[in-house]
């Protein structure tokens, strides 16, 4: 995007790369700050201490100051023809809005507190300058209205921060009957990372010589940022998880021939060659390493119960939708059904289940009802994917199997479904992972116990019986409660204190199930984005 | 013109009679052994559904039949039996939704009975839940009052939307107008990824580092706070946001960005003069769905906040977090029975009904987006 812009600003304004050079430094210097305040606010960098040399609290108001005196620097010298620009008459009401909202947190702050006038002095206030900041951002010429009141807003943070009326020590106890203060480990990264930001869209507008080119620059460094911090979020977010987990994760690992425990596949006995006794293994009092065996189960017959239910029959219906019936009446209340179950709080479907499941299929939680709970939940999901993909065949290829005289139904299945097959699979995979990751539902209707024994592990395919009364079909392991790694997490989380006696870490513990969760989460998702890549992929090569 | 004159009476005899002839056309048309295998199929269908409302023990027994009929009509007449069965998953989707709105209501009714409040000589039900703030299952008077959950839900659901609506619009337009195919191809999974983190991580993180660092940051007595339980939710919003919003974004006609750029306009302009007002309506539709995701989200609630169901004071305090609509259905459905159970109900009817109004709102607010767009879309 720099170079597309710097291109742009040769071709069109000629020789102005000092003044370009003034503004891309001032862009830098937000950036710096921006990272700055992110790394004061997680306490990377400590308020109190120093860096390079100097005070961190005073380096950021030098840093504030120097930006906010070059670009109220820039913009004056644009208005006095110093730097060739290229203004709108005004910046506009939105630039005005956006000067105004941290003015009318200043005005109302200085009014209210540092003056004491109370909260009535403080609305005046707020207006006031709020008023004062909109009317200089959107009378004067753009050049001036948007770099003056935001230059001033952070030169006014920076000689806050660097007179100390803000130091490190500073507290602001708002006096409420459920004491809170506000402290300078929280204002100062959260004032300067706003100032920052409207530092950078200051700058990255002057760097642009302002008018429609100035503004799209200003715009696209936020949207930018924002993408990029959405990104970097997600990628934390996900580390952390990491980090903190593999420790527990990986207790008692042990790899090499014989080490693992016994298992069947395909009729044949086998020692696993790896041990990782926290999924392997329940929580039994003599086991050495504790695991959560019984919860991974319990997921995957969730998984599986919920998929047997909903995708026939959302498939089905999306059939009906999309091939038989006429858009009309029926096919809107439909629509506006499953939406509206699309949006259903988990949480209701879980009331649901306890109301109207439980009491059907033994009067108590069991797998059973977690199953067609979430089910339910998968429902509306495999209806609206499979609609889309339904949708998104084209009618040429229905016209050409109409053609060869084949019925409606025959059309569908050998033409409309296949085609369809790729959106339907990536919509359930991905469905599925949504629902595998829910905790509220099963917490009504499934899940019992904190910790399930290994010998609990659940063995649907084992227990099915016939009976002589009816209903003639028992699965006991349907019935009963068990338990899923979403619920395991939360009751490790509940059960705070009382984990010690069972579980020698119990943060450890913790962690691991998060990350075991996340890692069953995410692989659905993987392999729903890898299919979805396959297939695109397929499909635009032929 | 006829039409327009008549009554909606007229219309609704007029539609069932279009119907009632269809029907017709369809029994003259079929075979009659189909016609029976399907008539069968209903019945026993029917009588399943009945059989499983009244707990009935040979409820396997007509479903049995059932699929006995239906595995013959597959055989023989797969052309009715499938149109049949896909009718049959169609309406089962309504059926859920009617069911889940029956049941959740129907057990919610004792406690609305006991919480009657008499406004002008009238008993009204339920209204004494809604105009004193005590919630106390222990130690009479007992009183279940859903005012403070309704504020902290509000609190919750502001805050979320305060983080998710700016954020969210703005990554779908950088997803849909701005990002070069690369980095679409990785910021759009991305987003995709963040909606399937589940909601007892986020809630777990934020009580494991997010809540003692506020409690820190902002001397409180305990942790749990609103803010960040909003801030937490709203960004767990987001990518509800994004997506519906990247939806309806590059659902805007092509042609009319070319034809903005054509004019000399830069991208920016592009986007602000034209396509955001143009998908004004879709955008708006997605904040309300990242809204309703927001009222309803349960887990990190739970796992943040205090469970003390009082309001915060003073009403503006967001850094004291106690309850939620959703957190106190997941706290206290253990150790709750009679009419705090139901009490439950009724804080979930409050969401149901919340969101399911929410969703139609957007759908309603889409629909007329395409309306507008008219054939293009």
């Amino acid at each position: 995007m720099a170079g597309a812009g710097q291109t742009d600003t040769q071709l069109v304004e000629g020789n102005t790369t000092e003044t370009d050079a003034v503004a891309a430094v001032a862009i830098g210097l937000s950036a710096v700050l921006f990272a700055l305040a992110v790394a004061a606010m997680f306490e990377r960098v400590s308020l109190t201490g120093t860096l390079a040399g100097v005070q961190t609290v005073t380096l950021l108001g030098g840093l504030l100051t120097a930006l906010g005196v070059a670009v109220i620097a820039f913009g004056a010298g644009s208005r006095l023809g110093y730097v060739e620009t290229d203004p709108d008459p005004s910046a506009g009401l939105i630039a005005g809005f956006g000067a105004a909202v941290p003015w009318v947190v200043v005005g109302g702050g200085v009014a209210s507190q540092t003056l004491g006038l109370g909260t009535a002095g403080g609305a005046v206030g707020a207006l006031v300058v709020g008023g004062v900041a909109f009317a200089l951002t959107v009378l004067p010429r753009e050049d001036l209205g948007s770099t003056l009141p935001l230059g001033s807003l952070l030169t006014l943070t920076g000689l806050v921060f660097l007179t100390g009326v803000i130091g490190p020590d500073w507290v602001w106890d708002l006096g409420w009957a459920q004491t809170a203060s506000i402290t300078a480990e929280f204002f100062i990264p959260v004032a300067t990372l706003f100032s920052a930001l409207y530092g950078g869209w200051a700058s990255a507008k002057s760097y642009g010589g302002f008018g429609a080119r100035g503004r799209h620059m200003g715009a696209y460094v936020l949207v930018y940022l924002n993408a990029l911090s959405i990104v970097a979020f997600l990628f934390i977010l996900v580390a952390y998880v990491v980090v903190q987990g593999v420790p527990g994760l990986l207790t008692g690992f042990e790899l090499g021939l014989g080490t693992g425990p016994q298992t069947t596949i395909l009729g044949v006995s086998v020692t696993l060659p790896v041990s990782v006794p926290f999924v392997m293994n329940g929580v039994a009092l003599l086991n050495d390493f504790q695991g959560v065996l019984p919860a991974i189960v319990g997921t995957v017959w969730l998984v599986i119960g919920a998929v047997v239910l909903a995708v026939p029959l959302g498939v089905g219906a999306a059939v009906f939708l999309t091939e038989y019936a006429d858009r009309g009446r029926f096919t809107q209340v439909v629509e506006v059904a499953t939406n509206g179950l699309w949006s259903t709080p988990s949480i209701v479907f879980g009331l649901f289940g306890f109301a109207f499941l439980i009491p059907r299929f033994g009067n108590g939680k069991s797998l059973l009802s977690g199953m067609i709970t979430l089910g339910f939940m998968l429902l509306p999901l495999v209806v609206i994917t499979s609609r889309e993909a339904m949708l998104s065949v084209p009618d040429e290829y229905r016209d050409a199997s109409a053609a060869l005289g084949v019925s409606k139904w025959q059309t569908i299945r050998s033409v409309v479904l296949p085609a369809a097959l790729p959106g339907v699979v990536t919509g359930v995979i991905l469905g599925v992972g949504r629902i595998a990751g829910e905790t509220a539902p099963i917490l009504l209707t499934m899940a019992g116990g904190t910790f399930i024994p290994g010998s609990q592990t659940v063995d649907v395919i084992g227990s099915f019986q016939f009976t002589a009364a009816p209903p003639f079909v028992a699965n006991p392991a349907l019935l009963e409660a068990t338990s899923a790694l979403p619920y395991q997490l939360f009751a490790l989380i509940t059960a705070g204190v009382g984990l010690g006696s069972s579980v020698s870490d119990p943060n450890a513990f913790r962690w691991a199930t998060a990350l075991v969760l996340l890692v069953v989460v995410l692989s659905f998702y993987a392999i729903g984005i890898a299919t979805r890549y396959y297939f695109r992929r397929r499909l635009t090569h032929t | 013109m006829s039409s327009v004159t008549d009554a909606p009476a007229g219309r609704v005899t007029n539609a069932l009679g279009a119907r009632l002839r269809r029907v017709r056309e369809f029994v003259t048309e079929t075979e009659s052994p189909a016609l029976a295998i399907i008539a069968a199929m209903t019945l026993s269908l029917l009588a399943s559904l009945v059989g499983f409302l009244v707990v009935s023990d040979l409820t396997i027994v007509p479903f049995v039949v059932f699929l006995a009929a239906a595995g013959i009509g597959w055989f023989r007449y797969q052309e009715e039996t499938a149109y049949v069965i896909a009718l049959m998953m169609t309406v089962s989707t309504i059926l859920i939704l009617g069911l889940i709105i029956v049941f959740i209501f129907r057990e919610s009714v004792p406690v609305l009975r006991y919480e009657s409040a008499t406004v002008l000589g009238v008993s009204v039900p339920g209204l004494r839940m809604f105009i004193q703030p005590n919630w106390d299952a222990v130690s009479p008077p007992i009183r279940y009052s859903m005012v403070p959950m309704i504020h902290g839900t509000v609190m919750v659901t502001l805050i979320a939307s305060a983080v998710a609506a700016p954020l969210g619009v703005s990554a779908a337009l950088f997803i849909s107008e701005i990002a070069p195919a690369t980095v679409r191809e990785v910021v759009k999974p991305g987003v995709e990824i963040l909606a399937g983190i589940p909601s007892i991580v986020y809630g777990f993180i934020g009580f494991t580092v997010l809540g003692p660092w506020a409690s820190d940051q902002f001397q409180t007595t305990g942790q749990g706070s609103y803010l960040f339980v909003g801030i937490v939710v709203g960004l767990m919003a987001l990518p509800t946001v994004v997506s519906v919003a990247e939806d309806a974004l590059s659902s805007v006609p092509e042609s009319m960005k070319s034809g903005s750029l054509a004019m000399g306009t830069t991208d920016w302009q592009t986007m602000t003069s034209i396509t955001l007002p143009a998908a004004f309506s879709g955008v708006s539709s997605a904040v309300l769905l990242g809204v309703g995701r927001a009222i309803g989200e349960t887990m990190a609630a739970t796992v943040m906040l205090r469970g003390v169901p009082r309001l915060t004071e003073p009403l503006v305090n967001v850094f004291y977090g106690q309850e939620t609509l959703t957190s106190i259905i997941a706290r206290n459905y253990g150790e709750a029975d009679g009419l705090q159970m139901d009490a439950l109900f009724v804080a979930g009817v409050i969401l149901f009904v919340t969101v399911l109004v929410i969703s139609v709102g957007a759908q309603y607010i889409e629909w007329r987006m395409h309306e507008k767009l008219g054939g293009e879309v």
